[in-house]
Formats: C-alpha cells, sequence, structure tokens
C-alpha cells in the first residue's frame, strides 16, 4: 500500500494505470476472439482482432503520452513504458497469427485441435498476466504469478514442439500453403514468449520498486 | 478445477504381448515414463508399465529386456477417474494407492492421463488466480 501511495497515488498516475488494465484487458478480449475464430473457423471474426490491435494501439499511445507529461516519477518511466510496449507486441503477435489465418485451410483436425489449445492458454496467460499486474499494488506475492505464467508457457511450448512434429509430416500442396500454415503456427506459439516476457519484465519492476 | 481441464490427452500405448524392449524404445523415443497396455482380449483390462517397473523388475534384475513381455511386469488393471472429478480426488488417489499418474475415463474409454507433475502445475495456477489448492 506504501508503494501505491507513494508511486502510484497522483490522479495522472491512476489514468495511466486504468489505461494499462484497459490495455491488458484489450489483449484478453482479442485472444478470446482470436480463439473462437479458431474455433468456429470464422474468417469473418477473426477480422475483429485487427480492431482490437487497433484500440490497443490507441490506448498505449495515451499511456506513452501521459507518462512523459508528467505521471510517475522519472526512473520509473521507462520501465512502465517498456512494460506497455512488450504488451503492445503480443499484439502485433496475435494480429499477424490472425492475419495469416485469412489465407489459412486448416483441414487436419489434430493440428486445429492443438491450435485451439494454444489459443485457449494465450486467453489464458493473459488473464494471469492481468491479475500479476494487479498484484503490484497489493501485497500478494508477483512471484507466483509469474511462476503460473512460466507453466502456462511450459505448456505451450510442449504442444509446439509436438504440433511440429505433426506439422513435418504433412503433404502441402504448394509453397504458398506451407509457408501460410508455418508462419501461422509461429505466430500463435510466439504470442506467450512475449506475454513471458512481459510478466518478467513485472517482476523485475516489483523487485526494482522495493 | 475439473481433471479434464488439466489432464493430458495424448496417450502411448503398447500391446499387453510386446517386449520390454520395444516398450523402452517408445518411452525414450517419446519421452515419456509410462505407457498404457492394451488388453489382450475383451475380458482382458488395460494395464500401466512405467519406467519405475523396467528398471526394478528387469533391468534391476540383469533380465533381459527383448525376453521379458509387458504384460509380465505391467500393473493391472489402472487406476482410473472421472474426467468430472476435480483435482482433490485425484490427490487422494495418488495418496492413497502410492501411485504418480492416474488415467482418465469417460465410461469405459480411457481418454487422458493426469500424472503429479500436472498435479502440481494446476494447484499452482488455481494458487495464482486466488483459488482453492487441490
Amino acid at each position: 500500500m506504501l508503494l501505491e501511495k507513494t508511486f502510484f497515488g497522483g490522479k495522472t498516475e491512476q489514468r495511466v494505470i486504468e489505461n494499462i488494465k484497459r490495455h491488458m484487458k484489450t489483449l484478453g478480449s482479442a485472444c478470446e476472439v482470436f480463439k473462437e475464430a479458431v474455433e468456429k473457423q470464422d474468417k469473418e471474426l477473426m477480422l475483429s482482432v485487427a480492431d482490437l490491435e487497433r484500440e490497443g494501439d490507441v490506448i498505449r499511445r495515451e499511456i506513452i503520452s501521459n507518462i512523459y507529461e508528467g505521471a510517475f516519477l522519472p526512473f520509473l518511466r521507462p520501465s512502465i513504458c517498456r512494460f506497455v510496449e512488450i504488451v503492445d507486441e503480443a499484439f502485433d503477435v496475435l494480429e499477424d497469427a490472425a492475419y495469416e489465418f485469412e489465407y489459412l485451410e486448416l483441414d487436419d483436425e489434430e493440428i486445429e485441435e492443438d491450435c485451439i489449445k494454444i489459443a485457449d492458454v494465450n486467453l489464458k496467460m493473459c488473464e494471469m498476466l492481468s491479475i500479476a499486474f494487479e498484484t503490484l499494488f497489493t501485497k500478494e506475492d508477483l512471484r507466483e504469478k509469474n511462476l503460473a505464467i512460466r507453466i502456462y508457457e511450459k505448456k505451450i511450448d510442449e504442444i509446439k514442439f509436438d504440433l511440429i512434429k505433426k506439422l513435418r509430416k504433412k503433404e502441402v500442396k504448394d509453397f504458398w500453403e506451407g509457408k501460410i500454415l508455418s508462419d501461422f503456427i509461429s505466430f500463435l506459439t510466439h504470442v506467450s514468449d512475449v506475454i513471458e516476457d512481459a510478466s518478467d519484465y513485472l517482476y523485475i519492476m516489483n523487485v526494482s520498486l522495493r | 478445477m475439473k481433471i479434464s481441464e488439466i489432464m493430458i490427452k495424448k496417450l502411448e500405448s503398447i500391446e499387453a504381448d510386446a517386449y520390454v524392449y520395444n516398450a523402452i524404445e517408445k518411452m525414450v523415443d517419446k519421452r515419456i515414463r509410462s505407457l498404457l497396455v492394451k488388453p489382450r482380449d475383451e475380458k482382458d483390462v488395460y494395464g500401466v508399465v512405467t519406467v519405475r517397473d523396467i528398471v526394478f523388475k528387469v533391468l534391476g534384475k540383469n533380465l533381459d529386456p527383448n525376453k521379458i513381455r509387458v504384460e509380465e511386469i505391467a500393473s493391472k488393471p489402472v487406476v482410473c477417474i472421472d474426467k468430472d472429478m476435480d483435482i482433490g480426488h485425484v490427490v487422494s488417489l495418488m495418496r492413497n494407492f502410492n501411485i504418480a499418474r492416474v488415467f482418465v475415463s469417460e465410461g469405459k474409454e480411457i481418454i487422458g492421463v493426469v500424472a503429479l507433475l500436472d498435479v502440481m502445475a494446476a494447484s499452482l495456477i488455481e494458487r495464482a488466480r486466488g483459488g482453492r489448492v487441490a
């Protein structure tokens, strides 16, 4: 609580914090839409991911300008900005995956099932990242949330390696079919790496504030 | 948290009359510690063979894994739990039977497996979410 009062107590600070929460919530919505679109094989719905990414961009710009307008002590500003930028990277990677999905033909049930599973874990990681961020203002242990995110990431890695084995055996019609599928899987599995980075950064921020 | 949320659906199995050597090969290739042993016939039930069985019952006794069949060292029947049960029940089963993995069933069919590590990971996630720990 002392931390909250000393570093996050002002009006501008509160506005930035609320916007960071909104930023992460939007990322969660994008992950949710992404998962639903893969489940339903709905390319129309997948277009909403790009809309949410743009919304995320707007929030990010607002956060950064608020920070440089004077929110937070100067030594904290680069760390907060970097955290927001990492979350934004997750948006970008998810959008890249959504873009590939438009040209993708998922005709293999096993591969599709793995992709849905990964999309589901991505969503859970987002939720956990939001919980971890809230922890910055409480006396709860951030280490536990960080570990939970690492466990999720490990789960995705396991599915990824299994998926790569399946992909190597899959026959493709032409170069582009293979490239689109490969890129889609790469982007999809990279989202969790970025969220893990964000979580690690949050942990470092927490330590530096002690 | 329900078992179906944390179970591993990918099950590796082996025929009951296969040699232990084949089981070793499969475990090394797939980097797993147990195999589901298929029933021999309709009257038979599923079994499980673990790395522990192989090390203690075959290799540790200097027996030839090429001459011992999986069914000779497998444990039967397997300990199963319904997919809709919660983690607490799995922990009780593991504790009572002193086992590291429990198979998950849906009716008569085995659809997944939950190992100690999966329970630990799920419990940690539940804890981080502020929920109950198994």
